[in-house]
């Protein structure tokens, strides 16, 4: 981030590492660093996922809470659908100038970015699956995201987070009663169930795309840009891809350039080949995040804290 | 017996209630007609009109913009002051380098809704975009510790993506009115995808019917994407596809405003 200041030889060496296909930590251009991936705890919330990216237990921290609740519908609100409220905070803890109003600015892009993403179609998610009953009630979805840590590459981090906690997103289930009155009308109730075992998974939440996002540096780009590489970044692209490699989002960031058209129609080739591989590892680390959760079942709650793996 | 009781000075209503009957608008289908609706090509922007200098002072003094510019296309209409380079407010990190600020403000009566006085978080949004988009083409290393100003005012608005790259063409007007240094201007354009076929620069209602908009920037001179955004789905060389075209569009109202630029120096 901002804050972090790099001497004019230290931006060189990285400028020209990228150029040449070389990064401080040894990775690829195209590679990621390490990622942890842990759902399920926090037990208010009808889902929510913790992400890490980054090497040896430092990295961008992002934790991700869903918590659904009924609204009333009123007029003007589409008929039979139901919605996603996004919110993302960026704490203080992160980073020096998220301080006082110094984070607005981020929460603002984050938070957009993330409706752009999730609100509509394009999400994968069936939001008329969250209509209860049509112009009478349905579910609305806050989700909330909490940036603990700011190590580069924040976007793709919140994008992981937010998919493993719509994934383990349930929702209680719903008994929609229909009684007809004395004047003959029918009219539909409902209740929630209120049960905790009595849970129904949210559908369509491994519809939902994953986001990649490409520095350029130099005249070259990286994937998951470290904290010293976003301080030479000078443009920053990020793309949605879904799982059926579709294009579901793209927005460019960063002020102090734009792309040669070569170099766009370059990586949004790419972005596919990544998005495919990152939706794989996505999916081992989703799995090994929910065997972990059911295998400390009967133990007391560890709160969420990571275990540092090295 | 209290039931019978009526308050003569109330106007009563009935015992029962109903429920009130609402309005239906049947939608409008955009382009039932096999065309538009305002007759143009698919590839065709709505036409342009530029001015530069509406709010500029004709005395000097302290509180005139050091350069302004008003745009219209179609029905969008945008004003846009841009003051300085002047003493940056805050304490920038990088002293070699200017900071470039927008401020975006849609008028209370420039939508179809009223929109609210206090700025919302899209209005937010929609001035970061503004920067990232315009930053790139300002020589921002020949203002060290100064800022540059835009304030932009949506009066009328038609389609969201098409207000934004209203927006964006009409800082590059201010800033070249405004005598700040360029690389070159910026130009932007919108597309919507309906049923498989890119629509440019649509209007509000062409735009609710469709599934995916797309709004790019670009210098063309230069050759670089100032800025890229989509919304909604598409196959990747469907987005291939539009940025090009998207592309093509920027460079004809490039010539727009290039063309009104010269014409105000002779």
């Amino acid at each position: 981030m901002a804050s972090l200041i790099l001497s004019p030889a230290e931006q060189d060496y990285i400028i020209r590492g990228v150029e040449s296909g070389f990064r401080a930590d040894g990775r690829g251009s195209l590679d990621r660093r390490e990622v942890s991936l842990r759902t399920g705890m926090i037990s208010q919330a009808n889902g929510s996922a913790r992400c890490r990216i980054g090497n040896l237990g430092v990295g961008t921290d992002v934790l991700v809470g869903v918590k659904a609740e009924v609204n009333s519908w009123t007029p003007g609100e589409p008929e039979d659908l139901g919605s996603i409220v996004c919110n993302v905070e960026c704490s203080p803890s992160a980073a020096q100038e998220f301080e006082g109003r110094g984070a607005e600015e981020i929460n603002v892009e984050l938070t957009q970015l993330l409706d752009r993403i999730l609100n509509g179609p394009q999400s994968g998610l069936d939001l008329k699956k969250l209509c209860i009953i049509p112009k009478q009630a349905y579910w609305v979805l806050h989700i909330d995201a909490l940036v603990l840590d700011v190590k580069g590459s924040i976007v793709d981090t919140l994008v992981w987070a937010t998919r493993a906690a719509l994934m383990s997103t349930s929702l209680p289930r719903v008994v929609v009663e229909t009684i007809g009155d004395e004047m003959g009308n029918m009219q539909a109730e409902f209740d929630v169930v209120d049960d905790p075992e009595d849970l129904t998974p949210l559908e369509g939440a491994e519809n939902l795309p994953i986001s990649v996002t490409f520095s350029q540096i130099g005249k070259r780009y990286v994937v998951d840009a470290s904290e010293q590489e976003e301080v030479v970044t000078q443009a920053k692209l990020t793309v949605a891809v879904s799982p059926v490699m579709e294009i579901c989002a793209i927005q460019k960031g960063g002020m102090f350039r734009g792309f040669p058209p070569s170099l766009l129609a370059e990586i949004l080739e790419i972005a596919q080949r990544i998005a495919r591989e990152e939706l794989t590892r996505f999916d081992v680390h989703y799995a090994q995040a929910k065997s972990h959760l059911s295998s400390q079942a009967d133990e007391p709650s560890t709160g969420s804290t990571f275990l540092v793996q090295f | 017996m209290s039931l019978n009781i009526t308050d003569r000075r109330r106007i009563n209503g009935p015992q029962r209630s109903v429920e009130p009957v609402y309005t239906t608008t049947s939608p409008v289908d955009a382009f039932a007609a096999g065309g538009r609706m305002d007759g143009r090509a698919l590839d065709q922007v709505r036409p342009i009109f530029i001015k530069t200098g509406p709010l500029d002072a004709q005395s000097l003094s302290a509180a005139a913009p050091s350069g302004s510019a008003y745009y219209e296309q179609g029905k969008i209409r945008v004003s846009c002051a841009v003051y300085g380079p002047r003493q940056g407010r805050k304490s920038s990190n990088n002293a070699r380098m200017g900071t470039f600020d927008c401020d975006f403000k849609y008028a209370p009566f420039s939508c179809s809704w009223k929109r609210s006085h206090v700025k919302t978080s899209d209005e937010k949004e929609i001035a970061l975009m503004l920067e990232q988009a315009v930053a790139p083409a300002i020589r921002l290393d020949a203002y060290p510790k100064a800022s540059v100003d835009a304030f932009v005012t949506v009066i009328e608005s038609d389609g969201k993506a098409a207000t934004i790259a209203a927006a964006i063409n009409c800082i590059s007007a201010a800033l070249a009115d405004a005598g700040i240094e360029l690389y070159d201007s910026v130009a932007a354009c919108s597309m919507s995808l309906h049923s498989e076929q890119w629509v440019s620069d649509c209007s509000q209602i062409e735009e609710n019917a469709s599934s995916c908009s797309l709004l790019v920037a670009r210098m063309p001179s230069a050759d670089e994407v100032t800025y890229l955004l989509q919304h909604g789905k598409t196959t990747p060389e469907q987005t291939q596809q539009a940025i090009q075209t998207c592309a093509n569009d920027c460079t004809r109202v490039y010539a727009v405003i290039c063309r009104y630029l010269q014409a105000t120096l002779e």
